[in-house]
């Protein structure tokens, strides 16, 4: 089974690459203090998400556009997402002076 | 005649040839050839800055009822000579304190993303930077990514009022890219391509185009799609945040010398851009009957460029709630209901060889079009005047009662003291 | 190595470099830069596999929109620039990362096209549900995809549904994010601020209350109830 390749790029350089952007974002969400700098992994993961589907779409079935319309709603909730996500962490900022999730327990009794 | 009308294209099939015979490698001799196209684009939007300023000096200074600068040589014809000799000898100051990385990478960001708007313009049959297929939203795009270098300038300066300059331009900037982009989905809609060759091919009545400027077929789309480009680059009457006479100059105000001269240059290329974007969209582009194509655009878009130095000459500046007031409750709602009226109509009434209701010319749609966007947009403004004279006299009446009342008690006291 | 190859690995290097130095760095400002940096790289790839629209698209909403917001959060959460920047469990953040990163590239790297999985014998990892995942000869791109897109999206038996579910949740978003992100009036703020001192009193009531009943549990859902009703 050889993969495809489009101007001398195999498929698994770009999934590879994807995968690496994935787990960096992941590093991000998971290891950073503010909460600012955690959806910004969040939105270096739905990136990684979208380089994998436009690729997957661009080797396997260009004439299908179900794997572009995935990837307008991919944009679509990263949008949505980061718009909500900041608002709230200013609203946090505005009340409690602190932007770090770890000190955000007062609900946990 | 001929040689004349494809004289662009005549001379760029010269250098391609010349090239691809001198140099073995295609590849290479097409990296040349691009090269020297981005090149002559910059140029021109570069040398067209130098004319800019000069006759925008002098047709704002008419209107004013003065001569404008006519001492730097015949006519003033010198000044933007010694403009740019000013700029360049100006001393290059960093604040301290300052990220000198951002702060110096800002300028230089806003002037690229200015000049690489040019790369989609037609210029005439044949011969444009790129013919992308998603030409119109690359513009827009290149649109709001200069509005990152705004952000990195206010925020490089290290200086508070900078930033906030830099805010509140950032906001009228996103705010007017809504109804540029609600006004160009019916130019879009007509044309079926998001390309600007095909939507100029669309206009000119040749490849089976209709001959009609976009402009007849949706006039307020066109107005609005100006008012925004006016907005976008922030030139009066929307530039408070950052005209020369106000005291902060908002997000430049750190900058001199070169530095300064790249944003002045950002903000005059990229109204031209807006200027080529309006003549390409809704005037017809290189369209036209006698002169040769690129005449013509060159022509629309210094008509338009006329009417922008106009408005600078002639209307006061706008406060900043406004504009904001004026973008969200006015252009939004009109660039919406314009928007699904000429979809309704656009689906009833439908040229021979497309789907609809009723079979019309070209020329007839346009004019249902015009006249039943037209219609509510006068309504509208007729609303809105309404409304603002009512406020209007509501003031007048209550500050002619507060008059009343001192000229009673001034007249009271007066009578006491007799 | 052809040019695409070339553009490939700097566009590559592009982005992974200004991903690795958003997760790793104190200054939000600079992050938020290289995060703008890193979705330039993103565009760049959809212009390498032919997907112009989705390029021009990322610009205008990653970098025109989703960039500007961060920008602006980062401005208005100023004082907590200076933090430390790494979580207590950080190091065990990076070994997970990594740990996945291995597993996903032996599934999608070079070598896994030789492996037999066990249990779909008479397949491989790169052939799922008897579709290959990529062929030696590549389909080609049709002109209008755009067009084919649109029609895609607004047609009942397609995605018609989800596109308008779609706008239905930025619609939400929007006005969730502009009431929860308000500026509140002095009188609100007081009005706020006295909601949640009282609440805070009603929580030390209980807690009191609880540490009292805890030799008899009886008390315990008779306080929860009166605290309940004080709500």
């Amino acid at each position: 089974m050889v993969d495809g390749v489009l101007n001398g790029i195999p498929l698994h350089w770009y999934l590879l690459v994807a995968s690496a952007l994935f787990c960096i974002g992941l590093y991000g969400v998971l290891g950073r203090k503010n909460a600012i700098a955690m959806l910004m992994g969040v939105e270096l993961m739905l990136n990684a998400v979208n380089i994998n589907l436009v690729a997957f779409w661009r080797y396997i079935r260009p004439d299908d556009s179900a794997g572009l319309a995935f990837v307008v709603f991919v944009f679509v909730v990263a949008a949505a997402e980061a718009a909500v996500g900041l608002a709230l962490i200013i609203s946090v900022y505005r009340n409690l002076k602190n932007v770090d999730p770890d000190s955000l327990d007062q609900m946990k009794f | 005649m001929d040689i004349i009308n494809n004289l662009l294209k005549i001379v760029g099939d010269a250098i391609y040839t010349f090239l691809h015979n001198l140099i073995p490698s295609p590849f290479i001799a097409d990296l040349i050839v691009m090269g020297l196209a981005a090149i002559i684009l910059c140029t021109f939007a570069a040398v067209s800055f130098m004319g800019l300023t000069y006759a925008e000096r002098k047709i704002v200074a008419r209107i004013q009822d003065r001569i404008g600068p006519n001492q730097a040589g015949p006519f003033g014809l010198l000044v933007p000579i010694a403009d740019g000799i000013k700029m360049f000898t100006k001393e290059d100051t960093t604040p301290t304190a300052a990220d000198r990385w951002v702060y110096n990478l800002a300028p230089l960001v806003i002037a690229t993303f200015a000049l690489a708007g040019y790369a989609v313009i037609p210029l005439s049959p044949g011969v444009v930077g790129t013919n992308l297929n998603v030409g119109l939203i690359y513009t827009i795009a290149i649109g709001s990514g200069s509005v990152v270098a705004i952000l990195m300038a206010g925020w490089g300066s290290n200086n508070k009022y900078a930033l906030l300059g830099a805010f509140r331009t950032v906001s009228q900037l996103i705010g007017y890219e809504v109804p540029m982009l609600l006004n160009i989905i019916p130019v879009v809609l007509m044309t079926g391509s998001l390309s600007l060759v095909d939507i100029v091919n669309k206009q000119s009545g040749l490849d089976g185009g209709t001959g009609i400027p976009f402009a007849v077929y949706f006039p307020v789309a066109a107005l609005v799609f100006l008012i925004s480009g006016i907005a976008e680059t922030a030139r009066s009457p929307f530039d408070l945040l950052e005209a020369e006479s106000e005291i902060v100059a908002g997000f430049h105000v750190e900058y001199s010398g070169m530095k300064f001269a790249l944003f002045f240059l950002g903000e005059y290329v990229n109204a031209l851009a807006v200027a080529f974007m309006f003549a390409t969209l809704f005037l017809g582009g290189y369209a036209g009957p006698v002169l040769p194509p690129y005449v013509w655009l060159l022509i629309k878009a210094a008509a338009v460029f006329t009417i922008l130095m106009w408005l600078r000459g002639t209307m006061p500046r706008i406060r900043v709630d406004q504009m904001h007031d004026m973008n969200w409750k006015f252009l939004v709602p009109i660039s919406v209901f314009n928007l699904i009226t000429v979809l309704l109509l656009g689906k009833i009434f439908t040229t021979p060889g497309s789907v609809g209701l009723i079979t019309v010319a070209p020329l007839t749609q346009a004019i249902i079009m015009a006249v039943a966007t037209l219609v509510p947009f006068i309504g509208a403004l007729n609303l809105v005047g309404r409304r603002m004279r009512r406020q209007l006299a509501a003031v007048e009446s209550e500050t002619e009662t507060r008059r009343e009342a001192n000229r009673a008690t001034a007249a009271a006291a007066m009578g006491g003291t007799h | 190595m052809t040019l695409h190859q070339i553009l490939f690995i700097v566009i590559s290097i592009a982005v992974l470099a200004s991903a690795v130095f958003v997760v790793t760095t104190r200054n939000l400002f600079h992050a938020a830069l290289m995060l703008i940096l890193s979705f330039f790289g993103v565009a760049g790839f959809y212009v390498l596999l032919e997907a112009g629209f989705f390029a021009v698209a990322q610009v205008l909403v990653y970098i025109g929109a989703i960039s500007i917001l961060f920008i602006f959060a980062v401005m208005l959460t100023r004082g907590m620039m200076g933090m430390p920047r790494n979580n207590s469990q950080a190091q065990g953040a990076a070994l997970v990362a990594a740990a996945i990163f291995v597993g996903m590239a032996f599934v999608l790297g070079p070598l896994a096209a030789t492996v037999q999985v066990p249990f779909l014998p008479n397949s491989s990892p790169r052939e799922i549900g008897g579709i290959p995942w990529a062929y030696s000869t590549l389909p080609v791109v049709p002109d209008q995809y755009v067009f084919d897109l649109g029609r895609a999206l607004t047609e009942p038996s397609r995605f018609a549904l989800p596109f308008e579910l779609a706008s239905v949740l930025i619609l939400l978003a929007m006005v969730g994010s502009i009431w929860v992100a308000r500026e509140r009036r002095p009188a609100e703020v007081q009005a706020e601020r006295v909601e949640a001192a009282n609440a805070a009193a009603e929580d030390t009531k209980l807690e009191e209350a609880l540490e009292r009943g805890s030799v008899s549990s009886a008390p315990e859902p008779a306080v929860a109830v009166a605290a309940a009703d004080h709500h």
